[in-house]
């Protein structure tokens, strides 16, 4: 449509090189640091090729220091949390979107509200709370409270996607005898299944690099979370990058993928799913 | 009022003209509110559970005396005096300095890098999609990692940066070892981070621009300097405030990075408010003046909120009249 000269084509490649440069070099590093053998890692000045390839780091990361578990743990609690998030979130914001409660809008605004609270703000009162009931360094001191902090966004998103649904459609299933569970799970949620995925996909991504409360609440070593293992590996004077390095490549992929693949899910979420609000 | 109202009223309408007695709607329509709560109780009681408690709690421990025992803690009376004492601190005084300082400088970059990237981005026809793939990589890299990642760059013996500064010429600064340079430092890594996002909401933001506009921009014979400052910033003003709104509050509460990279050092020039909240709290087990700072935060985080929406309101409705 718009027709460009020689000069504005290179131009935007050159930018468009530049931006994808910026954007991954650091990350080109840490993947190559990670296949370095430890006496590279630390050589000076530094290497830009892993030669020769070693998975050493990889086997101190997981054999020497038991990341495997913190990556157990990550994956307990954020997929946890994640399922409470989509079966609370998808109830409340149906009911939100259809049932017709007074106070629908205080509720949405009390939400939102919730939802840029400053985190240190419950940290406090939570650990002390934590403390007493014995909670702290358990699986659901994470859960619980990841829950509750994504659910405000995730019913957001599911009920604008559910207000999206055709009225007519739920009103054939109910016309047709089908409960308003029924009519939930067997009509709306099929069609309101991009929904579900941008609010899964954002629950997940939150509860995997959450830090402050993971810190706070499960700092013993058999209940630490990805970030927590990483920021509490090796001692205060010494720190072992290239074993960091390869955990964090492991801990990377994971969400990377989920992220690629549900790319449109989450730039709808950053988006659309926000603005309407 | 307006989500409810256009919501409900156009079915219960209908309903009434299918069911046989108005009566029969009236009970249909209470009977699916009763429904409606019981759906949202589980999620909105958790919610509750987690946040309201807590924020009323976290209030009564900043006005109280709070000891800490072997397994629990106890309140002794009332007092001023974990604000008192923090408001005079010269640390707290720094730490709220540095926290708008580092949120406002941070902001700034990141919006006109995130601009900058996404009108780029925005005249690709090929490798979009790409692109869009890549700028997602940072967004939903652990902090912590990130963090890591940028400690060892600015390693001052094995680090990139080093190798670099020394290949200009410029010798061999420690990085994290001054104030200036460590608060420059923990700027960068942040602005690494979070410029994909701020460019992804931009770009979303230019994609749904209306075409005709800037059809008409051209044969009016405007520059594309002209269109841009004209035409595409103040149409894009709902976007960016929306990017502003969601990296304010982000970096305001800045912990990960600099709990990492820097420890709130040197000499506590990167102490932000979650930083220094933390430490209160779980190095010197002050809970009371920990939930003071961690009060006052989010008092001043709350405020603002209100003040942006309030202001971007009046300015959204002035542009639409």
């Amino acid at each position: 449509m718009r027709r460009r000269s020689t000069a504005a084509r290179w131009g935007l490649a050159v930018s468009t090189a530049l931006i994808a440069v910026f954007v991954l070099a650091p990350i080109y590093w840490m993947v190559a640091t990670s296949f370095m053998t430890p006496a590279a890692v630390s050589a000076s000045p530094p290497q830009l090729f892993p030669s020769p390839v070693s998975v050493e780091n990889y086997l101190i990361a997981f054999v020497d220091h038991g990341f495997g578990r913190y990556i157990l743990n990550s994956v307990v609690v954020s997929i946890a949390a994640t399922v409470l998030v989509l079966v609370l979130g998808t109830l409340a914001g149906y009911a939100l979107a259809r049932l017709g409660m007074r106070g629908t809008f205080t509720i949405m605004v009390m939400l939102l509200v919730l939802s840029v609270f400053p985190l240190i703000a419950l940290i406090a009162p939570l650990y002390l709370l934590m403390r007493s009931v014995g909670w702290l360094n358990s699986y659901q001191a994470l859960i619980v409270p990841y829950t509750a902090l994504n659910l405000p966004f995730g019913i957001w998103i599911l009920r604008n996607y559910f207000l999206g649904v055709p009225q007519e459609v739920e009103e054939n299933a109910r016309l047709d005898g089908a409960s308003a569970v029924r009519t939930l799970w067997s009509v709306v949620l099929p069609m309101a299944l991009p929904g579900l995925f941008t609010a899964g996909i954002f629950a997940f991504t939150a509860c995997w690099t959450e830090f402050l409360m993971a810190l706070s609440f499960n700092s013993a070593d058999q209940f630490r979370t990805i970030p927590v293992g990483i920021a509490l590996f090796g001692n205060a004077h010494i720190t072992p990058y290239g074993a960091i390095f390869a955990a964090s490549a492991v801990a990377v992929v994971p969400i990377a993928i989920l992220v690629l693949v549900f790319r449109r899910s989450v730039v709808s979420g950053l988006t659309s799913g926000a603005v309407k609000g | 009022m307006t989500g409810q109202d256009t919501a409900i009223r156009p079915r219960a309408s209908r309903a009434g003209t299918r069911t046989p007695a108005p009566r029969r709607a009236d009970a249909l329509r209470r009977g699916l509110a009763r429904l409606g709560w019981g759906f949202s109780a589980p999620g909105l009681l958790v919610i509750a559970a987690v946040t309201v408690f807590p924020v009323v709690f976290s209030l009564v421990l900043s006005f109280s005396n709070v000891n800490v025992l072997g397994s629990g803690f106890q309140l002794d009376g009332f007092t001023l005096g974990n604000y008192t004492t923090i408001f005079t601190a010269s640390i707290w005084q720094y730490a709220l300095a540095f926290t708008v300082g580092y949120t406002v400088i941070t902001v700034a970059v990141e919006l006109v890098l995130g601009t900058l990237i996404a009108l780029v981005l925005e005249r690709l026809e090929i490798f979009r999609g790409w692109m869009m793939a890549i700028l997602l990589i940072p967004w939903s890299l652990i902090t912590v990692i990130s963090a890591t990642l940028w400690d060892y760059i600015y390693d001052p013996t094995n680090g990139i940066a080093d190798a670099i500064f020394q290949a200009l010429g410029l010798g061999s600064p420690v990085i994290l070892g001054t104030p200036a340079s460590a608060i420059v430092a923990m700027m960068v890594a942040d602005v690494w981070k979070t410029t994909p996002f701020v460019a992804i909401i931009v770009l979303a933001g230019l994609v749904m621009l209306p075409r005709d506009v800037y059809e008409a921009a051209e044969m009016d014979g405007c520059t594309g300097w002209q269109t841009f400052w004209k035409i595409t910033l103040p149409l894009l003003r709902p976007t960016i405030a929306l990017a502003v709104l969601f990296r304010v509050l982000q970096a305001f509460g800045v912990f990960d990075l600099p709990f990492v990279l820097t420890q709130g050092g040197p000499q506590n020039a990167t102490t932000s408010l979650a930083i220094l909240g933390y430490q209160a709290m779980f190095s010197d087990l002050k809970f009371g003046a920990g939930a003071a700072v961690a009060t006052t935060t989010a008092a001043l985080v709350v405020v603002g909120c209100l003040l942006f929406l309030r202001v971007f309101k009046a300015q959204v409705t002035e542009t639409e009249q």
